[in-house]
């Protein structure tokens, strides 16, 4: 009996021995060794070149931490920066160079969104993930081949406004808009709709373009409108100046901005003007909570003397994305096998704004933080001034 | 009513920056024979250098506009004797090879200012520069706007009695009409051209200062809006006549806003260059241009 037991455990064992060795070469062999090259199209110079350094600071950092934590194994990934400046053409044409280049797996761009959809057919033919790090407009992400790692401000935005409103009860309402800017014409129509449901009557529209310089005559026009708020749809360099034109000439009501508020150089620049200012963001240094995005805030200060924002945040998360993909390969993987592996991630493995999930190739995170900066440079949660 | 003298004010607050800048651009232009496209990085230049007095000096409003004046004055003249001084020596080296040699200074300058800001758009700490408002009536009026406007005409008095009426101002003239005719005369054109460019630049430089305060951007970008604008006031108010340009630069900021007010804010630019058309064709010396002006 005694031995009957025996020879059952013996070829128990046995079995389960064969089995682990039968398995053995599929789970030991992972992610073959080796530098993996990702394509990171810059925008370090020209206009935007502020935000532009931010999300390559976050991508080198990811890059650098992949790396000595060894997240994949005895392989890594490494970036190639080619400068466009946010110019189409030059994007394009490193685009073509990065599809030449069989040695790039995935490659990763742009801030502005006729740029990003410039690149569309270019990736789509050549079957090479692009991970785009910062350009908003809905319709962008294309799997398996096309990601966008930018939270979609439209909805935060709208988030925003609905609790300034809940909060403040206004009963009119002026926009700022960028009008030759169709996402901002797209968010600030969204924007416009949930408030006029909530009851609150537009006022009118005034109008800037994007080069703008001069924001006085939108500031009289928009405080000549006599609104209760007024709720700004621009790029950054415009909101700055709309926002600086109405606190100058004495708008003491609530103004409600964007993300392109967030950055610290915004701080910098403007200063008390938009200190109490109400605006939509999906990390912030100063609010971060989690290990991870802790971790990434301490990192990026080391690394670069400053704290990151939501665009460094958003190159970061480019890279631990990619690298995501990658870890789940086995062998050596080709530009085709990582797009596939692109699509099926569903939930991010290194999360620093918290609760990111990808759905149909575009990151979204449940929530909204509305914050606002205060007299000391702090970003914290927007409570209405008193 | 209210509103359209608000908006009026506006208007000839941002219509004084182009005068102010195009008052530069001029003379360079009836006087130095050039159209230098290099010109609006006077204006960048002088910001950033008023910015960076007021930053890592720690200087009070007057003395970093003084600085940035100064800056843009002295950058003008290295830039006219560095390229196209040699130019004047030079058989056919007329008009169009300097606008290629003024290109070839506004990439260089331009990429430069640039790097110094780090391609950001800087601003002017609050407290740096007058920021009370005034009230004329129940219409806002920011102290800024009325630095402006007042320098506006300061400066085109100064540089009329100036060109109209001294003994330099006269050797300007003659320097602008034909330089070897002047010197037969007992003019010495170098030391003309090289005060001309001083000035021109300095000019320009005041109303860099100026904008990159009242529109909280100091970058590159600056003096390309400037450019145009300034272009547009030199070409409707008349060439050889400073109080054409502060006239038409009022006019066209003017234009420009009430245009925005009350049709739309993307015909601003269309009706700026449609005047600047009808002008080029209709009226090539301007407002106040002289008839037997040559350089259009």
């Amino acid at each position: 009996m005694k031995n009957s037991k025996r020879q059952h455990g013996f070829w128990a064992s046995a079995a389960l021995l064969a089995l682990a060795v039968q398995g053995a070469p599929a789970l030991a062999q992972g992610l073959a060794p080796g530098e993996y090259k990702v394509g990171f199209i810059t925008e370090n110079t020209g206009a935007i070149a502020s935000a532009g350094k931010s999300f390559w600071n976050g991508a080198q950092l990811a890059a650098e931490e992949i790396k000595g934590k060894k997240y994949l194994g005895d392989a890594s990934i490494a970036l190639d920066p080619k400068e466009s400046g946010s110019d189409a053409a030059r994007a394009i044409q490193a685009m073509n160079q990065f599809v030449a280049d069989r040695s790039v797996i995935a490659t990763s761009c742009c801030i502005l969104s006729p740029v990003a959809g410039s690149l569309k057919p270019i990736v789509t033919a050549a079957k090479i993930p692009l991970v785009i790090y910062g350009a908003t407009a809905a319709g962008l992400p294309q799997p398996p081949y096309i990601y966008s790692m930018t939270i979609l401000p439209g909805p935060k935005d709208t988030a925003t406004a609905v609790k300034v409103v809940d909060t403040l009860k206004p009963k009119t309402a002026a926009y700022i808009l960028a009008a030759d800017n169709d996402a901002f014409k797209g968010r600030m129509a969204a924007t416009q709709k949930a408030l006029e449901g909530k009851g609150v009557t537009t006022a009118g529209v005034v109008s800037v373009l994007t080069k703008d310089t001069d924001f006085t005559g939108a500031a009289t026009q928009a405080m000549g409108l006599k609104p209760d708020v007024v709720l700004i749809y621009a790029t950054q360099q415009a909101a700055a100046g709309a926002i600086t034109a109405l606190r100058d000439r004495g708008y003491k009501q609530t103004i409600v901005g964007n993300d392109v508020l967030s950055p610290a150089a915004m701080f910098q620049k403007m200063g008390p003007t938009i200190v109490g200012v109400p605006f939509p963001v999906s990390f912030s240094a100063t609010i971060a909570d989690s290990p991870e995005a802790k971790a990434f805030v301490s990192g990026y200060e080391a690394k670069f003397s400053a704290q990151p924002d939501i665009y460094s945040a958003q190159g970061y998360q480019v890279v631990w994305f990619i690298a995501q993909g990658l870890k789940s390969i086995s062998g050596t993987p080709t530009r085709e096998s990582l797009a596939a592996a692109l699509a099926k991630v569903t939930k991010l493995d290194h999360q620093v704004y918290g609760g990111e999930e990808m759905k149909d190739g575009q990151a979204e995170t449940a929530g909204t933080l509305v914050v606002n900066w205060t007299a000391d440079g702090k970003v914290v949660p927007w409570t209405p001034s008193k | 009513m209210e509103l359209f003298l608000a908006q009026l004010i506006n208007g000839l607050a941002l219509g004084s920056l182009y005068a102010l800048f195009g008052l530069g651009f001029g003379i360079v232009f009836s006087t130095l024979g050039i159209l230098n496209a290099a010109h609006g990085t006077y204006a960048s230049w002088a910001a950033i250098i008023a910015l960076a007095a007021v930053q890592k000096l720690g200087l009070p409003f007057v003395p970093a506009l003084l600085a940035g004046i100064f800056g843009g004055g002295l950058l003008a003249l290295l830039v006219d004797q560095i390229a196209f001084q040699p130019l004047r020596h030079r058989a056919g080296g007329g008009m169009i090879s300097a606008l290629i040699t003024s290109i070839a200074a506004w990439i260089i300058l331009d990429s430069l200012a640039g790097t110094a800001t780090g391609h950001e758009s800087l601003s002017f700490p609050r407290g740096s520069y007058p920021g009370t408002m005034f009230h004329l009536g129940s219409i806002p009026l920011p102290a800024m706007q009325i630095i402006t406007v007042v320098s506006m005409l300061v400066v085109t008095i100064s540089l009329h009695l100036l060109i109209r009426r001294s003994r330099f101002g006269a050797a300007m003239r003659a320097v602008g009409w034909n330089q070897t005719a002047a010197s037969l005369g007992g003019v010495n054109p170098r030391h003309v051209v090289v005060i001309t460019a001083f000035l021109a630049g300095a000019t320009s430089g005041f109303a860099g200062v100026l904008g990159g305060i009242s529109t909280q951007n100091v970058s590159f970008s600056l003096g390309e809006g400037l450019l145009l604008k300034g272009f547009a006031a030199v070409v409707v108010g008349g060439y050889d006549d400073v109080r054409g340009t502060a006239v038409a630069g009022v006019a066209l900021g003017i234009l420009e806003v009430l245009t925005a007010q009350y049709l739309s804010s993307g015909l601003r630019d269309g009706i700026t260059y449609a005047l600047l058309l009808g002008f080029l064709l209709l009226r090539p010396r301007g407002l106040f241009g002289s008839a037997g002006f040559s350089r259009a």
